[in-house]
């Protein structure tokens, strides 16, 4: 028999006889790769998803007619395009090669359910257009019911319909902004879907479109055109090209579905996906300590097992090849079945997410070779490389330790562990706090926060003694004292264990600290510049808000409760060569409702030439009062605004105010963002609220906010993302519960004869359990209290690199963090449950016998 | 210097009748085939007898540590058969004392914190005077606050007979106490649990294969095969040695 295959015998034996030792690496592994193969999946599913969502609904479009130029935002990846005339559509028609045209008159609007709630409205657009007749440009199709005919008929897709309530034959309201009445004739699906995505979608007659959704008749975002036939969609954009007028570009419908698929795939899903697999990535590394962690101790363990074989014989090799035979076989069962367990979990996550309002398009899964391979080789060379440090050590093992008392590793925290750990922490710390505090320089913190996170993790074994003595204070009954002096006696093993929940519990902490900071930031943002009582607001962020009718707060205003009710609009132009975002209002007025800070200039006289500006926009552009801007709009026409103003808080007011004179000869759709409402002296909140939300029933009944709900919705959408994110690192403490769980059961199995002992002199079946789960909670509060420190740390740096204006908040919400650490020790205590049973049921006789 | 001088009459432990088998069918081991002893108070005791006699069965059935197939076992009054896995072990923790042939003491604690466990165990505090007394009969009043690895093998196992009695314990039950140890240290040991029953009148119930062990006992019980074979008082090394040939020639003259 060969020496390999004598190696391979040897760990298949071992193998077999410790499966359970090996069950927490097994699971380590498992995890963290189903978490990267799920991640994967799901993004190719949802890329396949989106893909085929656009390809459906632009498959029977051979060209779109639209105007060239768009303006994009920061923000905002769509862009703003002047509409085209509608009357094209007819011009276009009559062209060769032409079978249909039509025009594709769109806006926002916000249906409301029978219950008079709107349907959706919290992140996937809710949109309204004219019912295109021609079947093959509609994307969608009547699924039940007929096309709008005459004024107030309208077709509602089949999701809207369910959410909403909804049937033919009901009457209800779009918000255009203005509320419009509509009567439902017909309801649509999409590609056999019940809508695109969580997107709503009413269709209008054309001439209610035209009337409703834009400001000026005659306008469409752009004319949907259908090849005759043999013609391709090349010759029909050639034929097409020269009727245009100025302004106006023909693309094929292959260009827009592949601009469609760029902007939701190129952009949100890569954020999307990246994000989640920087949490793979956290989860692998959690992993990663617990790995190391338990081939340590087994290789620890096996330190006679190892020396007599090297005694009999065995090489050096031989002895690494043995452990590390078992890290690959470990590696291969883990990361295969994890694998498996990731496309289970895109299956799963794919279910989850319309469940929580995530708009995302139903689809099959979609398995690439790369998402199954690529976790596959990520988990063996995790596994494998964590393992190898302590198979070289297993080499070492000298031939006489089998002859020796078997020292279980007990060393503490060796000189060059302190060095190499204080050197790093302080250069860690220093180079945080200083990227942090001056610049700030995001790059100098992240390199100075791998700094601080290595040094926490050398530094582990020195910490892990005081800590433990620290926290085990309190413990004075012996249970208590046992469990403390059971840590305390591996510091290294200790600090090992506690690093992967240390990890977790960091990264949690972090990010519970950035998101509080940033509310916190926004909400102070909000309240410094609101000076009114209440505010109307469209609902919804992501998509845009839907905006309000215009003509609400003219309404507001007529209210004897109130003193000033001040509409604000949003536009887009292009200044000095970059797109900007506008607020469309009465300047002179806002200091009624709005805390502007300083102003330089006046905000009276504006006229349609002039412009006021945020202070630190001002100061990164240059611009003084007086100086002048030149504004693109979205129609081409180009206009010299002039500089009148320059005020310091931008919270509501955005960074450029124009008056309404200025922005309605470009608008596209008349509508405002929101209504700042003041009372007049001696009205009560109470009262003005409700005198208000009569005067917005009728305008299509939007929220009405007291100052406080107001500044809270700022940051309403901040929630839903810490949710996810807490979801995502759940797994990460999960991985981090198992390694505890592990380390524990090989420590039961390492004292056997003491926990015999303590049985026999009289420790009960119950003690013996308490003083296994207070070691395990003494652990998991060592990790959780260095992770709280140093997420609390970095959250703070992060807070401080990521805020260049120097006006961010940086605040450490009491409440979370304490649930964080009641989750941290509550995973400590069921991370001992399970060893702690298995050490009571030892049986007394065989554990004083056990050699 | 006598602190308590139970009745010599009463027995501190006994079994009847005791009945230990192992496996079923044909591996059914008989290692206790019906056994009947006292053990009397303020006596030292030893159990002997060749390897695979039961010595060590009787005594963990005896100390509550293992459980009899049937009949009985007793300390002091009290049946240890109607007994559940918790009060067994209060009792042990209580009213009984162990050391072991190794392995007697927790590394992570002190040489004062292992003496004072079982009491610790219970919550109860030990009798300051008893302990003193203690410490000084086993000599380790400069090692109180030493852990188990900076003793040497001897001085752990009288740190180990120090915690057998740190509970005044109705008796005390030691499985080759001496097997581990050199001679001399061995000899420190045993009179040691000597003098605890002359000089303090406890009861010591000891296993050994150890002639000169079982010569510092005031009886010796002798096993064979699971049976109780013949009991020796005021042995000396040399008479245990003979009756120990005796037997070993019985066992080979079995059939």
């Amino acid at each position: 028999m060969s020496a390999t295959s004598a190696s391979l015998r040897i760990s298949a034996s071992s193998l077999r006889a410790h499966k359970r030792r090996f069950a927490g690496t097994f699971f380590a592994v498992l995890l963290g790769v189903s978490f990267l193969a799920g991640t994967l999946v799901m993004g190719d599913t949802l890329r396949s998803a989106f893909d085929t969502m656009f390809g459906r609904a632009t498959s029977g479009t051979d060209a779109v007619v639209r105007s060239a130029d768009a303006i994009t935002t920061p923000g905002e990846s769509f862009g703003t395009r002047e509409p085209v005339s509608a009357a094209l559509a007819e011009k276009v028609a009559g062209i060769d090669g032409v079978a249909a045209a039509q025009p594709d008159i769109q806006g926002r609007g916000l249906l409301l359910g029978s219950d008079g709630k709107p349907i959706g409205g919290q992140g996937p657009p809710t949109l309204a257009g004219n019912w295109i007749a021609d079947p093959q440009l509609n994307a969608y199709q009547l699924a039940e019911g007929r096309a709008p005919k005459s004024h107030g008929e309208a077709v509602i897709n089949r999701g809207a319909a369910k959410t909403g309530d909804l049937k033919i034959g009901d009457s209800t309201v779009v918000r255009t902004p203005d509320p419009l009445k509509i009567k439902i004739v017909g309801i649509s699906e999409f590609g056999g879907e019940d809508g695109m995505g969580q997107t709503t979608f009413t269709g209008l007659t054309r001439a209610d479109a035209s009337k409703y959704l834009v400001p000026k008749a005659d306008e469409a975002a752009s004319i949907q055109v259908r090849a005759g036939p043999g013609v391709s969609q090349q010759e029909l954009v050639d034929a097409l090209k020269p009727v245009l007028p100025k302004g106006v570009e023909a693309v094929t419908g292959q260009e827009i579905t592949e601009e469609s698929q760029e902007q939701i795939s190129g952009q949100f899903l890569s954020m999307f996906t990246m994000m989640l697999l920087v949490f793979a990535g956290i989860a692998l590394l959690v992993a990663t300590f617990s790995i190391h962690n338990t081939f340590a101790i087994v290789v620890a363990q096996r330190t006679r097992e190892n020396a007599l074989l090297r005694a009999l014989g065995a090489t050096r090799r031989q002895v690494v090849g043995q452990t590390m035979v078992e890290a690959v076989a470990v590696a291969v069962v883990a990361s295969a079945a994890g694998v498996v367990g990731g496309i289970g979990i895109a299956a799963g996550l794919g279910a989850l997410f319309p469940a929580v309002g995530f708009p995302f398009p139903e689809g099959d899964l979609v398995i690439k070779w790369l998402s199954l391979v690529l976790p596959f080789v990520v988990g063996l060379v995790v596994c494998v490389a964590s393992a190898l440090h302590p198979a070289v050590r297993a080499g070492r093992t000298a031939p006489l330790a089998a002859l020796r008392e078997t020292a279980v590793e007990s060393a503490g925290a060796s000189r060059t562990r302190m060095i190499v750990g204080t050197v790093l922490a302080l250069a860690g710390v220093a180079l945080t706090v200083y990227g942090a505090a001056s610049g700030p320089s995001v790059m100098l913190t992240s390199t100075g926060a791998v700094a601080t996170l290595a040094a926490f993790v050398v530094m582990g074994p020195v910490a892990a003694a005081y800590a433990i003595r620290t926290l085990g204070a309190p413990l004075r009954r012996v249970t208590g004292r046992l469990a403390k002096q059971n840590a305390l006696r591996s510091p290294k093993r200790t600090a090992a264990t506690a690093t992967a929940l240390m990890i977790g519990v960091a990264v949690v902490s972090l990010f519970t600290v950035f998101a509080s900071s940033l509310q916190t930031t926004m909400n102070q943002t909000v309240s410094r510049s609101f000076a009114g009582d209440v505010a109307i607001q469209a609902s919804g962020f992501g998509a845009g808000p839907n905006g309000l009718s215009p003509k609400l707060a003219p309404a507001v205003a007529e209210l004897p409760e109130v003193d000033s009710a001040l509409g604000l609009g949003k536009g887009v132009a292009r200044i000095d060569g970059s797109g900007r975002e506008l607020t469309v209002t009465d300047p002179a007025r806002m200091p009624d409702v709005l805390d502007l800070g300083t102003v330089e200039g006046s905000l009276d006289g504006l006229g349609t030439t002039g412009v006021a500006v945020s202070e630190g926009e001002a100061d990164k552009r240059g611009y003084r009062p007086g100086s002048t801007a030149e504004f693109t709009f979205t129609d081409g026409t180009k206009e010299r605004f002039t500089v009148r103003a320059v005020y310091a808080e931008d919270g509501i007011a955005g960074d450029y105010v124009v008056t309404r004179a200025a922005w309605q000869p470009h608008q596209l759709q008349d509508s405002d963002t929101v209504v700042a409402v003041g009372f007049k002296d001696g009205v009560s909140e109470a009262d003005g609220k409700a005198a208000v939300e009569g005067v917005a029933k009728d305008y299509g009944n939007p929220e009405v906010q007291t100052r406080d709900e107001y500044a809270d919705s700022a940051a309403a959408g901040m929630d839903i993302m810490l949710t996810l994110v807490y979801a995502l690192l759940a797994l990460a403490i999960l991985i981090a519960l198992l390694g505890i769980a592990n380390t524990l059961t090989l420590a039961v199995h390492e004292r056997t004869r003491e926990l015999g002992l303590l049985r026999a002199v009289g420790q009960t079946r119950a003690q013996l359990r308490a003083m296994v789960r207070w070691e395990s909670l003494l652990v998991a509060a060592f990790g959780t209290a260095g992770g709280l420190g140093l997420g609390a740390f970095l959250g703070w740096a992060l807070v401080k690199a990521s805020d260049s204006a120097g006006t961010g908040a940086f605040s450490v919400p009491p409440v979370q963090l304490t649930v964080v650490a009641l989750v941290g020790l509550l995973a400590g205590a069921l991370a001992g449950w399970r060893p702690a049973r298995r050490a009571a049921r030892l049986d007394v006789l065989r554990a004083i016998a056990t050699e | 210097m006598n602190i308590s001088a139970p009745v010599l009459t009463a027995a501190a432990a006994r079994v009847i009748d005791a009945v230990k088998v192992y496996g079923v069918d044909d591996t059914e081991v008989r290692a206790l085939d019906g056994v009947s002893v006292d053990f009397p108070a303020a006596r030292f005791t030893a159990i002997m007898g060749p390897s695979g006699s039961g010595k060590s069965t009787l005594m963990h059935c005896a100390a509550g540590l293992d459980s009899l197939t049937s009949g009985g076992a007793y300390i002091g009054d009290t049946e240890l058969s109607g007994l559940d896995d918790r009060r067994l072990t209060l009792l042990r923790r209580d009213r009984i004392g162990f050391v072991f042939q190794a392995f007697n003491l927790l590394p992570t604690l002190t040489v004062a914190e292992n003496i004072t466990l079982p009491m610790d165990l219970a919550g109860a505090r030990p009798d300051p005077e008893w302990l003193e007394t203690l410490i000084d009969v086993v000599g380790l009043r400069d090692r109180l606050h030493h852990r188990p690895s900076e003793l040497s093998g001897g001085q752990q196992q009288r740190v180990a007979v120090a915690r057998a009695f740190a509970g005044q314990p109705d008796v005390v039950f030691a499985d080759e106490p001496t097997g581990n140890l050199d001679s001399r240290s061995g000899e420190e040991v045993l009179n040691l649990l000597g003098r605890t029953v002359r000089e303090m009148g406890r009861t010591v119930v000891m296993v050994t294969h150890d002639p000169v062990a079982a010569a510092h006992a005031d009886e010796v019980i002798f096993l064979a095969d699971g049976r109780l074979v013949d009991r020796m008082q005021n042995p000396t090394a040399d008479s245990v040695l003979d009756r120990m040939k005796s037997l070993d020639v019985q066992e080979a003259r079995k059939p």
